[in-house]
């Protein structure tokens, strides 16, 4: 807060000499966060001037900052009333807003104290970074330019003010800010980090704006004069403009690189592409095989030419690069072999002829009993790792039983190597035996229980299996003990792939309360990395890491592109789209219907709060207030601990819609984030954007099944409108959607022809009878379609027939367990498709085999009871 | 595996790293703060797919001045995950950031905290990298474990 002129005696802002200058000193206070004194002095100015507008807004913020949120506010809004045009009430305001990450009503409130003071630098750096957490770039340049003008002395603001150019699009200003700020240096010591930095972003800036020779220029004399001091980033930026710019220097300065650092790809690729070359993607990679080659020699302990050159070369070339790469790996025992190489088997060939290399191997290292001792000792650990490797190589080729076999074959040699189980577990999950991967998952991890990475494996593949309280006992074993419970200590700390699991584990048992609740925690992390980059709006300009500060910008702008929140939105989405059209799923759910460790975890978590409450209102008694500083952002407060208010949400197509949204620019190439948005829309109303959506789905994949479904609905849909949508979007719609599927072709045509076209695909044999059911088909003619996907024809994975099996589920279907059946022969080594009592004995073997957290289950009916959609519900899930 | 300095988009799959493999973890916020304050100094390895296997958070710290106030850098967190081990990626990242360390920031020495019982870890900074034991902090971590503080110093670079 900055000091303020001396208010007229009529004025409702006067105090008397002795209160004003006590308010000066509430200000100082505040800044020093002396809040104790601070609200002795705004209560003695109180007593004499109760209704002082700016001493109230100052208690009221000293109040918040002490955790007393609610009377903290109250005053601040009375403060505000009393004195409208004071800026220091309405920058208080604005701190409160800020802190209630509510940036667009703080801007409003920081313009508005800016009125009664334009002058005023801490509302200019602070409306700087809400500008610039907002993206408003144009009026960030404004603000810079006035920080500039105010105090030019300050290096920062000279920066600060290119930064803002550069933002808003202008590089050309933003060189002319930094070409004058250098003219006002004098005196600049050698090897200053910050100036270092300072001028590899102008380098950035030259060369954003094409001029090379001159960010060359720059470069070279500043390295030259010690004044960039980052040399890996010299050599970068170097090799970079040189290969821009067709010089003959560009070569030997990517080949300083590669020997710098022999393990990056960057490096390789700048180095061929200069000389004109694409890795990969050249018809004929001979030049660029020999110039691997030369580096593979050059850097004998190099992995990333030996590697890349498997990429380029075919047939003998291919093997004889491939066998010594494959020997080597495997005398060296490296864990990751097989998925290193795994993506070179897009090429059949390849393919084949690693498998022919490893089967080689195997044969030359296997132990021959009959000849000599010292024989069977040669390689034995060369052989052990050539039986992994061909475990991982068969499994992923969904040779079950093979992979099976050679691990049984390298678990009795071995049986110490956690790496084997963890293949066992991965072959068992893919073949669709959820119970009797956990349990070799479990098996891993009891090998080395103080590897948190197999135990975050186990408590994995226990979710998979539905097992949640069993997976969260072993998670607790590397939380925080003080924490109400282990998943409330991963959340906490931002664990992704937790929230995920867990939440997809609730979604398989219908507990859709608890799994919203955990992917509405996702949408929250992601929240919280964008409220992360606020502060560096203002630190990174005082520390001149602009280069970094402008890639996180950047990653911030994409951040919720990444594939564990599309995975969460697009879940959550679903699920908000499945209690519109079914009301009752929400009350279904009423008891919260937690697992037991929940209710335990529910219980201690309540506990907590009550007793956080509790330190809560000792604080706001006045003779205990502290000194402490709780800050201003709102702590978060959990009033929906099994989700049900989220669930029962009033309007859930509204929050879809908001998961949803940043996803259209995200991930537009992805079919499901337009599926799920038409099927939000399409409920909403807004069959503009429903068919829109579908437009965009169909320009991805016109034949997926999901899409095909859809296009049906979208039909079905218009013919119901009951009045016309008005124009323009009127039009457009049905225009649209005329050109997705012309009006002259009838749906039951339009559904056989595409059930004609891929009848041997599972996915479309399940969409066209999603479709004919929609179409009103008989039940009857429906379940004999959908049993035609057991044909041996027809491709069908564990997954797809899960979802046939809910389909027939929710269409009420009497043949639900003659399908189960079908498919339990189907897929043998499956635990999916088992009934109700043989789950209930698998999932007590897998217990009572794992050696931990079997004994605190209770084993009695009602439990088991109580399980049942958990157990008939196991889903396949993504292999990892 | 390709092994590069650590950008702002990583940070979310080495904090998906760290909490897999390590039990001191740390808020989005403490990964920021590293990289937007010492750029040079993290360094990560990505499998063909860019999914961060490894990575290495650094610092530069300043010593009290009863202690000397020498600059120095810090080994905040370094992991591999188990499936991506014995392709020497832990060593190639320290060694990476120990130059960085002394070339951009004239740092003298690198320290770090390893765990008492942490063997393996031991081994690389005392064997394969040089680090000595140079004091014993007790009941360092979160669970009353001692922790060694290694240090390792720098050849310096002009």
């Amino acid at each position: 807060m900055s000091k303020k002129t001396v208010a007229p005696k009529e004025s409702n802002r006067y105090l008397s000499s002795k209160e004003s200058s006590l308010f000066k000193e509430l200000l100082s206070l505040y800044e020093a966060k002396q809040l104790k004194k601070g609200l002795k002095a705004a209560d003695q100015i109180l007593k004499k001037y109760p209704e002082h507008g700016e001493t109230l807004c100052m208690k009221g913020l000293v109040l918040v900052h002490m955790g007393r949120r609610e009377e903290g506010i109250e005053l601040v809004r009375k403060g505000i009333r009393m004195d409208l045009t004071s800026h220091i009430v309405w920058h208080v305001f604005g701190l409160i807003q800020k802190g209630e990450k509510k940036y667009e009503d703080a801007l409003k409130s920081y313009t508005q104290a800016l009125r009664f003071d334009k002058e005023n630098m801490n509302l200019l750096r602070d409306v700087a970074q809400l500008q610039t957490q907002l993206r408003l770039y144009d009026g960030l340049v404004e603000t810079r330019y006035m920080l500039l003008r105010l105090r030019p002395t300050a290096r920062q603001n000279w920066i600060a003010l290119a930064v803002a150019y550069h933002l808003s699009g202008n590089l050309a200003e933003a060189m002319k800010v930094l070409v004058e700020y250098e003219k006002t240096l004098k005196n600049v010591p050698h090897y200053d980090v910050e100036h270092s930095e300072t001028l590899l972003y102008h380098v950035r800036v030259l060369e954003e704006l094409e001029q090379y020779p001159e960010a060359l220029a720059l470069l070279d004399v500043s390295a030259k004069d010690r004044a960039i001091v980052d040399k890996t980033a010299i050599m970068e930026i170097r090799a970079r403009l040189l290969s821009k710019l067709r010089s003959a220097e560009a070569e030997h300065a990517w080949k300083v690189l590669i020997e710098h650092n022999p393990e990056c790809y960057d490096y390789y690729k700048g180095y061929t592409s200069n000389q004109g070359l694409n890795l990969g993607l050249d018809e004929n990679p001979s030049e660029a095989l020999v110039i691997l080659r030369e580096f593979s020699t050059q850097l004998p302990k190099a992995n990333v030419p030996r590697r890349l050159s498997l990429l380029l070369a075919s047939n003998e070339e291919f093997e004889a690069l491939a066998q010594p790469y494959l020997l080597s790996g495997l005398k060296k025992g490296i864990p990751s072999l097989f998925v290193d190489v795994k993506s070179l088997y897009v090429d059949p060939a390849k393919l084949r002829s690693l498998q022919d290399i490893a089967e080689s191997i195997r044969k030359d290292t296997t132990p021959d009993p009959s000849s000599a001792p010292f024989s069977i000792s040669t390689e034995p650990t060369t052989y052990l790792w050539s039986l992994y490797f061909l475990a991982q190589h068969y499994s992923y080729l969904s040779e079950y039983s093979k992979a099976m076999e050679l691990l049984d074959l390298a678990i009795a040699h071995t049986p110490t190597l956690p790496e084997l189980y963890t293949c066992r577990a991965r072959t068992l999950k893919r073949a669709g035996d959820f119970f009797g991967a956990s349990r070799a998952m479990e098996d891993a991890r009891l090998l080395d229980g103080q590897d948190r990475f197999l135990n975050t494996k186990s408590a994995k593949y226990r979710m998979r299996a539905g097992l949640i309280d069993e997976a969260s006992a072993l998670l607790g074993l590397f939380t925080k003990k003080d924490a109400p419970s282990p998943g409330a200590d991963l959340e906490e700390m931002q664990s992704l792939f937790y929230l995920l699991e867990e939440g997809d584990a609730h979604q398989r048992a219908g507990r859709l309360n608890l799994a919203l609740k955990k992917y509405t925690a996702v949408q929250r992390v992601f929240d919280d990395y964008e409220d992360d980059q606020y502060d560096f709006h203002g630190y990174s300009l005082r520390k001149f890491t602009i280069n970094v500060y402008l890639n996180m910008l950047d990653w911030e702008d994409h951040l919720r592109s990444h594939p564990s929140y599309i995975k969460a939105a697009l879940a959550g989405s679903r699920i908000y789209v499945d209690v519109f059209d079914d009301p009752k799923l929400a009350s279904n759910n009423v008891d919260g219907g937690g697992t037991d460790a929940e209710k335990k975890a529910k219980k201690k978590a309540k506990k907590a709060q009550k007793e956080k409450e509790d330190a809560a209102k000792k604080a706001t008694a006045p003779t205990t207030s502290t000194n402490e500083d709780k800050g201003l952002d709102v702590p978060y407060k959990d009033d929906d601990p099994d989700g049900m208010k989220l669930l029962s949400a009033p309007e859930p197509l509204t929050l879809a819609a908001k998961l949803l949204q940043p996803l259209t620019t995200l991930a537009p190439n992805n079919i499901d984030v337009w599926i799920s948005i038409y099927d939000v829309a399409i409920r909403r109303g807004k069959h503009l954007q429903a068919v829109q959506a579908l437009a965009r789905a169909r320009a991805l994949n016109p034949e997926h099944p999901e899409l095909h479904v859809r296009i049906i609905h979208a039909k079905l849909s218009a013919s119901i409108i009951p009045e016309p949508i008005p124009s323009p979007s009127g039009p457009v719609f049905a225009e649209t959607l005329d050109k997705i599927l012309p009006e002259d072709i009838s749906l039951a045509t339009f559904n056989s022809q595409y059930l004609q076209n891929h009848s041997t695909s599972a996915k479309a044999v399940l969409a066209a009878a999603q479709a004919s059911r929609m179409l009103g088909t008989p039940l009857q003619e429906v379940e004999d379609l959908i049993f035609t996907a057991l044909h041996d024809e027809v491709l069908l994975d564990i997954k797809t027939a899960l979802e046939i099996s809910g389909f027939l589920k929710k269409i009420k279907s009497s043949r639900v367990d003659e399908l189960h059946k079908a498919l339990d022969a189907k897929f043998i080594m499956s635990t999916a498709f088992k009934t109700l009592e043989e789950l209930v004995k698998i999932r007590e073997a897998v217990l009572t085999t794992n050696a931990s957290s079997s004994n605190d289950r209770p084993d009695n009916d009602t439990t088991l009871v109580e399980n049942e959609t958990e157990l008939g519900r196991v889903e396949a899930g993504g292999s990892a | 595996m390709n092994i590069r300095l650590a950008r702002p988009e990583d940070l979310s799959g080495m904090q998906a790293g760290n909490l897999v493999n390590l039990p001191e973890n740390y808020l989005m916020k403490f990964w920021m703060y590293h990289i937007l304050t010492w750029p040079q100094l993290s360094f990560v390895a990505e499998n063909d797919k860019g999914h961060i296997v490894g990575y290495v958070l650094a610092k530069i710290d300043e010593e009290s001045e009863e202690k000397g106030g020498e600059m120095h850098g810090h080994v905040n967190s370094i992991s591999v995950l188990r499936s991506y081990r014995r392709l020497g990626l832990a060593k190639r990242l320290m060694m990476l950031s120990q130059d960085a360390m002394a070339s951009v920031y004239k740092a003298n020495y690198v320290s770090l905290h390893v765990r008492k019982s942490n063997i393996a870890a031991i081994g690389l900074y005392r064997d394969t990298l040089g680090f000595e034991v140079a004091e014993v902090e007790k009941k360092y971590y979160g669970d009353g474990e001692d922790a060694y503080v290694m240090k390792l110093f720098l050849k310096n670079q002009s």
